[in-house]
């Protein structure tokens, strides 16, 4: 799931950074730079962080564009303050510039995030309204799959299922592409890279829409799975042992194993840490439930408003969720500028 | 961001696009998908063929290929070395997956930009509205009519065919249409003197003069078709793009370069004997 990035965007990226950064050394408070993230939780958190930052500590924002590579490399140069959602411990340039200190993880921003393989719920249990019938009644594990090859047809190899992993690349691909052997499906069903994300979304939005069966890889929090009735397919309870070989693409014999529980967190510079303590705070005890989220994150795909009114919205809607994070009198202050 | 232009003029109509492909795919989806399987028959066909041809017989049929087209034994042996090559870096399987994606949608541009350029040579109108129309096919960014195209033809190499045709299908119109508008007049009325019916000119004089722009005009399409490969790995086809894509997103240079480079040593076996047909006919 994390956004893949090239060397050269992230040399252009930090070399473009470079230059920004001694245009505004003049000013005495530079504003903090947040990343600008590009998918919609990540984009949805920024707005909200950013919201809190500047009407209640009244400290200027802005937001810098970039791969999620890239923007690493530079929240460890402190060239960016701040990324809002950070998958931490997933990539190597995080985990590098985290032993370094150059970087921390703060809080545990949406508990129970996490990633497996989905079905549209109609898919188990048929849709009266929309004259669906229930193609797959049993399937509650993955194990069961081995029984509905036929039901998730691959046009392009018939005889088989298929399968949609997430695009080459990504972490993720590697783990379900050895899930696939690890379950015995991988005679049954196609393993097939769904190239990127926009294409990924747009086929499992296209199937939901026309009432056909899917069976995808995903993960949470995302507009999808507030949009749509989906259900996980069990898997084995995670497994530390069996993770490993799953991670590893040239392990002949992966064992089943949930995939690692994410850990969502806000990503700050060393620089910010010192300077900011009171954001700091904040930004710790940040706890998003994740069916809020999602139906926030829906909401905002469905009717394509802009992040920062989404994230107004949930605040007037969802007072209570932010205003533990904060101390009284700075709840206050943000609550009078919604 | 918008302040600079008056906001009583703006306006957008990205909200009805949106609505309407919802709604084609609420209510064509299913039908278009079928039409697609079809499509897919043929691709998958093709794969499957030339996955039954042994290794050494596809390198033979390209050597016989190149020494027809340039009747030179160097030529044909760096050409067939070239392919050898891709198959000793482990992407044979990957190079007939793009191979068969190139010649089906190749075809298809053949089926297609051909007779395209003869209306337009001879109907002026034809022409000036239909030029608009190329030019839209080459600039408009390839995501912006992919996603909806995926929507309702479905993930992998069906909307990779229909991506491809529609960005390599003008070079084809445009140069075919400027080889016949080439031709002398006066030869074809001479022909028409001679009592030589329409059809008869255009197939046995236009045409014929017109087949060194027209090759021109095919070995552009395959050389944008091949340069497709990656984007239509973005929306799900297999092939040599998908490991220059996998390669650039985990930061692997070595496995991008590698299958960049088959890309390339793949367009020039086809450039080099396409080139070649065509000059050798003149």
């Amino acid at each position: 799931m994390k956004r893949g990035s090239s060397l050269l965007l992230g040399v252009l990226f930090a070399l473009g950074l470079a230059a920004a950064d001694s245009a505004s050394a003049a000013d005495q408070k530079p504003p903090i730079r947040f990343g600008a993230l590009t998918w919609e939780s990540g984009a949805f958190t920024t707005e909200l962080l950013r919201v809190i930052v500047e009407r209640g500590y009244g400290y200027a924002t802005e937001t810098l564009p970039g791969s999620t590579v890239s923007l690493e490399v530079a929240l460890a140069r402190n060239d960016l303050q701040v990324i809002a959602e950070e998958w931490a411990g997933r990539s190597p340039a995080w985990v590098k510039a985290e032993q370094a200190g150059q970087v921390f993880a703060l809080g545990d921003t949406v508990k129970h995030a996490e990633e497996g393989w989905w079905v549209p719920a109609y898919v188990i249990e048929g849709d009266a309204s929309r004259n669906l019938k229930a193609l797959a009644p049993e399937l509650r594990s993955v194990e069961d799959l081995k029984r509905y090859a036929a039901v998730f047809r691959d046009p392009e190899s018939p005889d088989k299922g298929r399968f949609l992993n997430s695009p080459s690349g990504w972490t993720s691909e590697t783990v379900n592409s050895q899930k696939l052997k690890a379950y015995g499906l991988d005679q049954l069903y196609t393993n097939f890279r769904t190239g990127s994300g926009a294409a990924m979304d747009a086929e499992i939005g296209s199937a939901i829409r026309r009432g056909q069966p899917v069976l995808f890889y995903y993960w949470n929090p995302t507009p999808l799975m507030g949009r749509y009735k989906l259900v996980r397919l069990q898997e084995p309870a995670f497994d530390a042992q069996a993770w490993a070989t799953l991670t590893d693409p040239a392990n002949p014999a992966p064992k089943g194993s949930s995939s690692l529980p994410a850990k969502l967190s806000v990503g700050v510079s060393k620089a910010f840490r010192e300077q900011y303590p009171d954001v700091t705070q904040v930004f710790e005890r940040v706890d998003l439930p994740i069916d809020t989220l999602n139906q926030a994150l829906a909401q905002m795909s469905e009717k394509r408003t802009p992040p920062r009114d989404a994230a107004l919205a949930f605040m007037r809607q969802h007072p209570h969720v932010w205003k533990a994070w904060l101390p009284e009198q700075v709840a206050t202050k943000v609550e009078g500028g919604l | 961001m918008s302040n600079g232009f008056p906001q009583a003029l703006q306006f957008s109509f990205a909200d009805q696009v949106n609505r309407m492909v919802d709604w084609l795919v609420l209510h064509y989806g299913d039908h278009l998908r079928s039409v697609s399987d079809q499509l897919l028959q043929v691709l998958v066909g093709l794969e499957n063929l030339l996955r039954l041809m042994p290794w050494w017989l596809l390198l033979a049929v390209v050597g016989a290929l190149a020494w027809h087209a340039c009747r030179s034994l160097l030529r044909s042996c760096v050409l067939v070395g070239l392919l050898a090559v891709i198959g000793m870096l482990g992407l044979w399987d990957k190079l007939l997956q793009t191979l068969a994606l190139v010649l089906v949608s190749t075809g298809l541009c053949v089926l297609v930009g051909i007779p395209l350029g003869v209306v337009l040579a001879a109907r002026p109108l034809a022409r000036r509205l239909v030029m608009p129309v190329l030019d839209v096919m080459q600039t408009l960014p390839a995501f912006v009519y992919l996603i909806p195209v995926l929507m309702l033809f479905g993930l992998g190499k069906v909307p990779a065919v229909f991506a491809t045709l529609i960005y390599a299908l003008p070079p084809l119109v445009r140069l075919t249409e400027l080889g016949l508008s080439q031709i002398d007049p006066s030869l074809l009325k001479a022909a028409q003197g001679l009592g030589a019916t329409r059809a008869q000119r255009l197939r046995r004089i236009a045409l014929p003069l017109a087949l060194p722009s027209i090759m021109a005009g095919l070995n552009q399409s395959v050389m944008m078709a091949l340069s497709m490969v990656v984007v239509a790995s973005m929306i799900g086809a297999r092939g040599l793009g998908e490991d220059v894509l996998a390669g650039i997103q985990t930061l692997n240079v070595g496995q991008g370069v590698e299958a960049g480079l088959a890309i390339v040593a793949l367009a020039m076996v086809i450039d080099r004997i396409s080139q070649a047909y065509g000059r050798g006919r003149r």
